[in-house]
């Protein structure tokens, strides 16, 4: 199975870092931006496996990010994952609605947040962890 | 001759009238029960003034002396019909008594005194032979006065008797045996009739006096009730009929509406409404609510006579019933316009304030949980060792940074919550939840920490607890709380006892408790630690770690779902947490809908989406989105969706109970696929129903086959679901 490629998009530099070294040694490629105009290109050159998205950006908010994601058809499929510091009362649904699969907020749990990753790039082993957890 | 027992009524008797004629006066001064009477209202009721055409029309044709005495028998206003004789006699007399009629003083005469305290007329005769009858004048238990007639004597005197008397008094004998012949004698029985019919006029005119008084009272009260009314300009005050047409209007109304009184009497109330009140009978309704409940109140816009509007306090109040007409209404109007400004500025000041400080929160919050987050993911990379081996000097301190960051966490998470029980926007979501399940989950969560000071973490729960409807999330909230509070107050090797109870005091809730064997608090501190950033000063350093917000939340949550929270402690002996939580009821969420007309019309249908079998494009396997969904499907106040029926989100199935046939729920079905088609999810269906109908069985048999039904597909489900896991 080839390494599947996950983009974050966040404009904390010590959480991209912190965070891909976390996904690297989880076994995933990880490419990342800091705003809205990188998240674009990066995502249209890369065409990551999944997402994982911060909405508080510079450059473009995140709904804004995610709204042009799912209108281009090479991106439209690609899961999406928030990962905000945002109350998920105000935000979750709107996501949601605008096509992100899960919404976590600022700290995860690891073991959740991994498992949803690993749910939604559709490793279906993972999914009985994710469910017990 | 002068007979010798004429002479020997110088000591006066009262002669009682018969005792038929007594009653029948009884009953005239008793008519009037209980009055009470000022000064001025005596002096009216008695005015000669009014009396006196009626004493001398009596006198006349009665062919008797009469006048009107007070209480104490003393003569007012003058004798009208004076007789000859006792005028002659009368002349002559220096020392007169009290009497006005009696010629023989000085003996009182007490005939005004006994018909008062007996009540009936009472006749006496005086030394000069002459008789008179005193009639009470008794209003209530009011003795007024009386009225005196007579000065006449029963039969034509003898000569001799003449001769005495004319001697006796100084007058001319002649002249008084020429007054005696001309004036007829006038029988006792006769006097007695008079006494009789005096009796029933004066009180006759005694009453008709005491109305004139009162209806001039209620004249006088009118007047300056109207004065009041027609004073007061800073409220329209108005009155209408049973169709809301007016029917009065004071000076306030014409200020405040600009209608003048002759232009809008008669016209309907309604003309001062806006049109969409009108349109939506804003007004009928008020007066209906009026008559119904006695009063109605409202605020809202009113227009003018010249169409401007003003927005208006009116209170309306139905008045008093009168026989032969409808109900009219008394209406009470206030413009406050001005107040509503300051209230729709304040409550703007409020809330932007609000608006500032969750702002402010919120940002605080979202600031401190992204480096939060960079922390954790470090400290977590380093542990797992993604960036190399750790010794264990290393990897002990990483594990306190680590719980450090959790604690901040939740502290952050505090400050959120308390942000948002400020601002109204705390929501909790209850669905069916297994407390057994959900505190063993916390038990294991809690377990690290209470291990690190060898705490023991029990559960003590009943057997076949029922569920609680409770917000799952929350409750974890709370009894992590609560734990953990008891983890940082209870020394080593303590104990943690968490238990789950039907409450004793009322079966309809669960309640559940943490006790601890810490150090305890006093009664005091009982009370404050619900408090906001409640410090309790007694405890160790340990109480200053946190923000104090803990217990705060807890008591908001638990209030919120409709239970309560105290705690129970003394000072040594460790402390008990108490808080309660609504049992589950089906019965009582599908009472709106199972009621016996509906299931007697065969309506109501059980309908059961299965989500593991919605197949097709799956974007969203959260069951919030789907709830939401289905909500958008059912008709509310009609349909009902059933909350969470198994134990944990990601089975779930969803009911909804229909109130309709067979076709309804397929008219459910074609709404849900619609709905779905045109969402971003694309989503398929699958659904079973379960007709309900009466049938002659109980309702509570319904809810029973509903809870079973359910039951069996949520297994079945379960079992599926763990099949497709499994393999």
């Amino acid at each position: 199975m080839s390494t599947k490629k996950i983009l974050i998009i966040d404009d904390d530099e010590h959480l991209l870092l912190g965070l891909a070294a976390k996904l690297k040694a989880n076994g995933y490629a990880v490419v990342s931006a800091m705003d809205g105009v990188a998240a674009m290109a990066v995502a249209r050159q890369e065409l990551p496996d999944l997402i994982l998205l911060d909405l508080g950006l510079p450059a473009g908010d995140g709904f804004l990010i995610l709204e042009r994601l799912k209108a281009m058809t090479d991106l439209m499929s690609t899961p999406v994952i928030v990962l905000s510091a945002r109350d998920p009362v105000n935000n979750k649904e709107r996501a949601l609605r605008a096509g992100a699969i899960a919404y976590f907020q600022k700290p995860p749990d690891n073991r959740e947040f991994l498992a949803a990753i690993r749910h939604a790039l559709g490793e279906e082993v993972a999914m009985s962890q994710f469910l017990k957890t | 001759m002068i007979p010798q027992e004429l002479e020997q009524i110088d000591v006066m008797e009262p002669v009682p009238l018969e005792e038929e004629a007594s009653s029948v006066i009884g009953r005239v001064a008793n008519g009037i029960a209980k009055v009470d009477l000022s000064r001025r209202e005596r002096a009216e009721l008695l005015d000669v003034k009014a009396w006196g055409p009626m004493l001398e029309t009596y006198g006349r044709t009665m062919k008797v002396a009469v006048a009107l005495t007070g209480a104490e028998g003393n003569l007012l206003g003058r004798c009208h019909n004076a007789q000859p004789v006792w005028t002659l006699i009368h002349s002559t007399i220096v020392d007169r008594g009290t009497c006005p009629f009696c010629l023989s003083p000085p003996s009182p005469c007490t005939a005004v005194a006994d018909a008062l305290r007996t009540g009936i007329p009472t006749i006496v005769r005086d030394s000069a032979g002459l008789t008179h009858v005193a009639v009470p004048l008794s209003l209530g238990n009011h003795r007024l006065g009386a009225i005196i007639a007579g000065q006449v004597s029963n039969q034509y005197p003898e000569s001799l008797f003449l001769q005495r008397a004319a001697k006796k008094f100084g007058v001319s004998a002649q002249l008084l045996w020429n007054l005696s012949n001309k004036q007829r004698p006038v029988s006792c029985a006769a006097l007695q009739l008079a006494g009789d019919l005096l009796c029933t006029l004066g009180q006759a005119f005694l009453r008709q006096r005491y109305s004139a008084i009162l209806e001039a009272h209620v004249a006088e009260t009118n007047l300056r009730f109207r004065m009041l009314v027609e004073g007061v300009t800073d409220y329209a005050l108005f009155t209408a009929d049973h169709l809301g047409r007016v029917t009065s209007w004071n000076s306030g109304a014409e200020r405040m509406l600009g209608y003048p009184e002759a232009q809008i009497v008669g016209q309907e109330f309604s003309r001062m409404f806006t049109v969409e009140d009108v349109h939506n009978d804003a007004p009928g309704r008020q007066l209906r609510k009026a008559s119904q409940e006695g009063r109605s109140e409202d605020e809202g816009w009113r227009v003018r006579e010249d169409r401007t509007q003003f927005w208006a306090n009116v209170i309306i109040t139905p008045l008093p019933e009168e026989a032969d007409s409808h109900r009219g209404f008394a209406l009470v109007m206030q413009n406050v316009t001005d107040r509503r400004k300051t209230a729709i500025e304040l409550e703007a000041v409020r809330q932007e304030r609000t608006s500032l400080q969750e702002q402010f929160l919120s940002h605080v919050s979202h600031e401190l949980r992204t480096p939060l987050t960079a922390l954790y993911f470090f400290i977590t990379n380093l542990l797992e060792g993604v960036v190399g081996d750790l010794t264990s000097k290393q990897r002990e301190h990483l594990e306190f940074s680590l719980e450090n960051v959790k604690q901040l966490k939740d502290m952050v998470g505090d400050l959120l919550d308390v942000s948002r029980i400020e601002t109204l926007k705390l929501t909790v979501d209850p669905r069916r939840t297994s407390v057994p399940s959900l505190i063993a989950e916390v038990l294991r969560t809690c377990r690290a920490n209470a291990e690190l000071k060898n705490i023991s973490l029990l559960s003590d729960i009943a057997e076949c607890l029922p569920a609680a409807w409770a917000d799952r999330a929350r409750v974890r909230q709370v009894l992590i709380n609560l734990i953990e509070n008891g983890i940082r107050f209870t020394p080593t090797n303590g104990a943690i006892t968490v238990q789950g109870r039907i409450f004793a005091e009322d079966s309809g809730f669960l309640c559940l408790s943490v006790t601890d064997t810490g150090c305890g608090m006093s009664q005091e501190s009982c009370l404050m630690v619900f408090d906001r950033l409640a410090q309790v000063k007694v405890l160790t350093e340990a109480s200053r770690k946190g923000l104090g917000l803990g217990l705060f939340i807890s008591k908001e949550l638990v209030s919120q779902q409709g239970g309560r929270i105290w705690v129970e402690s003394q000072v040594g002996s460790g402390s008990s947490f108490y808080f309660t939580l609504p049992v589950f009821s089906l019965a009582k969420l599908c009472a709106p809908i199972l009621t016996q007309a509906n299931l007697a019309a065969g309506c109501v249908t059980l309908l059961s989406i299965d989500v593991p079998a919605i197949d097709g494009a799956i974007q969203t396997q959260d069951p919030t989105m789907i709830r939401k969904v289905l909500e958008r499907c059912i008709l509310a106040g009609q349909d009902l969706l059933l909350p969470s029926m198994s134990d944990t989100e990601t089975t779930e199935a969803f009911f909804i109970v229909a109130c309709t046939g067979a076709s309804g729920a397929e008219a459910i079905a074609r709404r849900l696929r619609g709905e779905l088609n045109n969402s971003t999810h694309k989503l398929a269906i699958s659904a079973t129903t379960l007709q309900l109908s009466a049938n002659g069985q109980r309702w509570e048999e319904r809810i029973t086959e509903i809870a079973t039904h359910i039951d069996k597909l949520i297994q079945t489900h379960l079992l599926e679901r763990s099949i497709s896991l499994e393999y």
